[in-house]
C-alpha cells in the first residue's frame, strides 16, 4: 500500500468517525430503545398486561429483564432468574416458542420465577430472541386481556417482533465484538509485530462478525474507530490493514452469493 | 371443524392444499384402520430427547423404561449418565403424555439432553440423538432444536443414521422460518400446529419443509410435579405425530420412515378434491373407510 493510499484510507476512516460521533450523540443506547418500542407495541397490539425481554448474560449464567411495558410490567426490569427456570428459562435453553394458559390456577405450577418478576400472570407466551448465532434472550407477553389464551396468530407474530429484537441485539454484539478484537490486536501487538498467521486469524473473527448486509453495524464500527484518534501510525496501519482485508474478503463473499 | 385460512399463520396454510393431493390416488386403498386399528404401540420404543420425563406423573402411566441424561464432561465431552425420572421443566412429560394418551402402550425413552450448564448444550442434544438411535428406539420425539450453523453437519449425518436404521425421527418446526436443525432435513417428520381441538386430526403438507400438521394450541397435558397446563406450541404437534407413528410401526414392524410418511399422507384429514382416473387397472374398491 502506498503513502498516499495508506493516508486517503485514514482519512476515509476519520470522516467515518466523526459521522459516527454524531449519530452516537443523535441515538444514544439504540438497541434499549429498539427493546423497549418493541415491548411498548406488544402490549398494546396484544392489550396485554405485560411485555418484557429478557436477555442472557454471563457470570453467572441468567436471564437478566431488560425492558418491560404494560401496567404489570415495571417490576421485571433489572430483576434476574436462572436459564434452568420457568417458561423463559425453556424458550431460551431450546429455541421452541411457547405459550400456556391457566397457570395461575394450578397451585403446584412452579411460581418461583414468576413471583421473583413480580406478577404471577395467568397466561403466558414466550419466543426466543435467535438467529444464527444462536439465542440471545426471550420475548414474553403475560395475560392478553380479551382471551384466556393465545392463538397461532399471536405466536406468528410475536415471532416477527422477536426477529427485530434479535436484529437488534445482534448489532450490538457484533459492534461489542469488533472492538473487543481490535483492542486484542492492539495488546497482542505490543513490542513486536504481528505474524502473518495472526493477523489472519484476528481478520477471520472480524470478517465472520461483520458479515451482516445492514449499514448498521457499520457506524457503530465507525463509533469504535473514532475511539482510535491518537493512536500512532504503526497501530493505524494495523487498524487500515485488518479493515482493508476485511473489506476484500465482504466483496469476495458478495461475489459468490450473486 | 371447517378451518378459517385466514386465522392460519404463513406456515400452516398449505394444509388447505386440497388440489396438491390428488396424486395420492394410487394409495387411497390405505385407511386408518389399516394403518393402526387396534394397535396399542406395544412393542414400540419412543425416546424422547428433550427436558427428562417424570416417571411418577400419572399421565406417563408408568410406561417409562430407560432414563439417561446427557452432561458435559470436564473435558468439554458429551457424557450419556443414568437419570432419576425428574423434569427439569414440565415440557418433556407433556410429550409423554401426548404419545401414550394415542399409543398407551409405548414404551417412553426419557433423554434429557437440557440440563442447568448451557456449556455445549448443541453437543449434548446430538449425543443424546445419537444414543437413542443406538438403543434401537423406533421413534425418537425431538421437540427442541439446534439454530447453530456449526451443528449441521453433524445433524445431518445423524439424521440419516436414523433414517438407514428405521428410527422416525419427529421433530417440532419452527415458528418462525429460520434454519434449525433437524427440523429442516428432508428424512425427519417435521410437525407444525393446527388448532383444531382432535389429537386424532393431523394434515399433510404437500409444500415443505413442514410436513405435518397436527393438534398443538391449548392442548391439555402434563407438567412437572405432577401438574397440567395448557400449552400452545409446536413442540406439542410432534408428539401427536410420534404417537400415530407408534401406533402403525406397532401394527406393522419394520416400516421405513419412507413408507411411514407415505401412509401418514395416505389416511391425513386433508381436504381431497376428486381423484383424477388413475392410469392403472389395478384399483378396484372405490370408497374407503374412515377409521380410528
Amino acid at each position: 500500500m502506498t503513502d498516499r493510499h495508506l493516508n486517503s484510507a485514514v482519512a476515509a476512516i476519520r470522516a467515518a468517525a466523526d459521522r459516527a460521533a454524531i449519530a452516537g450523540r443523535l441515538h444514544p443506547d439504540g438497541e434499549q430503545r429498539l427493546l423497549q418500542s418493541i415491548v411498548d407495541a406488544t402490549v398494546r397490539l396484544f392489550d396485554a398486561e405485560a411485555s418484557s425481554i429478557a436477555l442472557f448474560e454471563r457470570d453467572p449464567d441468567r436471564l437478566e429483564f431488560r425492558v418491560a411495558a404494560g401496567p404489570q410490567g415495571a417490576g421485571a426490569v433489572g430483576k434476574s432468574i436462572k436459564t434452568s427456570q420457568g417458561i423463559a428459562g425453556f424458550v431460551f435453553s431450546t429455541g421452541q416458542a411457547l405459550a400456556l394458559s391457566d397457570v395461575a390456577s394450578d397451585p403446584r405450577f412452579n411460581r418461583k420465577a414468576a413471583a421473583r418478576t413480580g406478577y404471577i400472570p395467568r397466561s403466558i407466551a414466550a419466543v426466543p430472541l435467535s438467529d444464527e448465532q444462536g439465542t440471545h434472550g426471550v420475548l414474553q407477553v403475560l395475560d392478553k386481556r380479551s382471551e384466556a389464551t393465545f392463538s397461532l396468530r399471536d405466536m406468528e407474530l410475536l415471532g416477527v417482533f422477536a426477529a427485530q429484537a434479535a436484529t437488534a441485539i445482534a448489532v450490538t454484539r457484533a459492534q461489542r465484538e469488533v472492538s473487543d478484537l481490535l483492542r486484542a490486536a492492539f495488546k497482542a501487538s505490543g513490542d513486536r509485530e504481528l505474524t502473518d498467521a495472526e493477523v489472519e486469524a484476528l481478520i477471520s473473527v472480524a470478517a465472520a462478525d461483520l458479515d451482516l448486509d445492514d449499514a448498521a453495524p457499520f457506524w457503530r464500527l465507525a463509533d469504535q474507530v473514532a475511539q482510535l484518534r491518537g493512536l500512532g501510525e504503526r497501530e493505524l496501519n494495523l487498524v487500515t490493514a485488518i479493515l482493508g482485508a476485511v473489506g476484500a474478503q465482504a466483496a469476495a463473499r458478495r461475489g459468490r452469493r450473486s | 371443524m371447517a378451518i378459517d385460512p385466514e386465522d392460519l399463520p404463513a406456515w400452516s396454510e398449505a394444509f388447505l392444499a386440497a388440489d396438491r393431493l390428488a396424486r395420492t390416488a394410487g394409495i387411497s386403498r390405505v385407511d386408518r384402520e389399516w394403518a393402526w386399528g387396534g394397535a396399542t404401540g406395544k412393542g414400540v420404543r419412543v425416546a424422547i430427547v428433550d427436558s427428562g420425563v417424570e416417571g411418577s406423573h400419572p399421565a406417563v402411566r408408568g410406561r417409562l423404561g430407560e432414563s439417561v441424561a446427557v452432561r458435559i464432561d470436564k473435558n468439554g465431552d458429551p457424557e450419556v449418565v443414568k437419570d432419576n425420572g425428574q423434569d427439569l421443566y414440565g415440557h418433556a412429560t407433556a410429550c409423554a403424555g401426548i404419545i401414550l394418551g394415542l399409543a398407551p402402550e409405548a414404551e417412553i425413552v426419557s433423554v434429557r439432553v437440557l440440563n442447568e450448564e448451557l456449556k455445549g448444550k448443541g453437543a449434548a442434544f446430538a449425543r443424546g440423538l445419537e444414543w437413542a438411535i443406538e438403543q434401537g428406539v423406533q421413534v425418537a420425539n425431538l421437540s427442541l432444536s439446534s439454530k447453530s450453523d456449526a451443528m449441521y453437519g453433524l445433524f445431518h449425518e445423524l439424521a440419516d443414521e436414523a433414517y438407514f436404521h428405521n428410527v422416525a425421527l419427529i421433530s417440532a418446526a419452527n415458528n418462525i422460518a429460520e434454519a434449525s436443525y433437524p427440523s429442516l432435513f428432508s428424512s425427519v417428520f417435521s410437525v407444525a400446529a393446527h388448532a383444531e381441538p382432535d389429537p386424532w386430526r393431523f394434515y399433510y403438507n404437500p409444500n415443505p419443509p413442514v410436513e405435518f400438521g397436527a393438534w398443538g394450541v391449548d392442548v391439555p397435558m402434563a407438567w412437572k410435579d405432577g401438574s397440567d397446563v395448557v400449552a400452545t406450541g409446536n413442540s406439542f404437534a410432534a408428539p401427536h405425530i410420534a404417537g400415530l407413528v407408534a401406533l402403525i410401526i406397532s401394527k406393522h414392524p419394520g416400516l421405513t420412515p419412507f413408507e411411514l410418511k407415505a401412509i401418514l399422507a395416505a389416511v391425513a384429514d386433508n381436504p381431497r378434491t376428486s381423484v383424477p382416473a388413475a392410469p392403472s387397472a389395478v384399483r378396484t374398491k372405490k370408497g374407503k373407510k374412515k377409521g380410528r
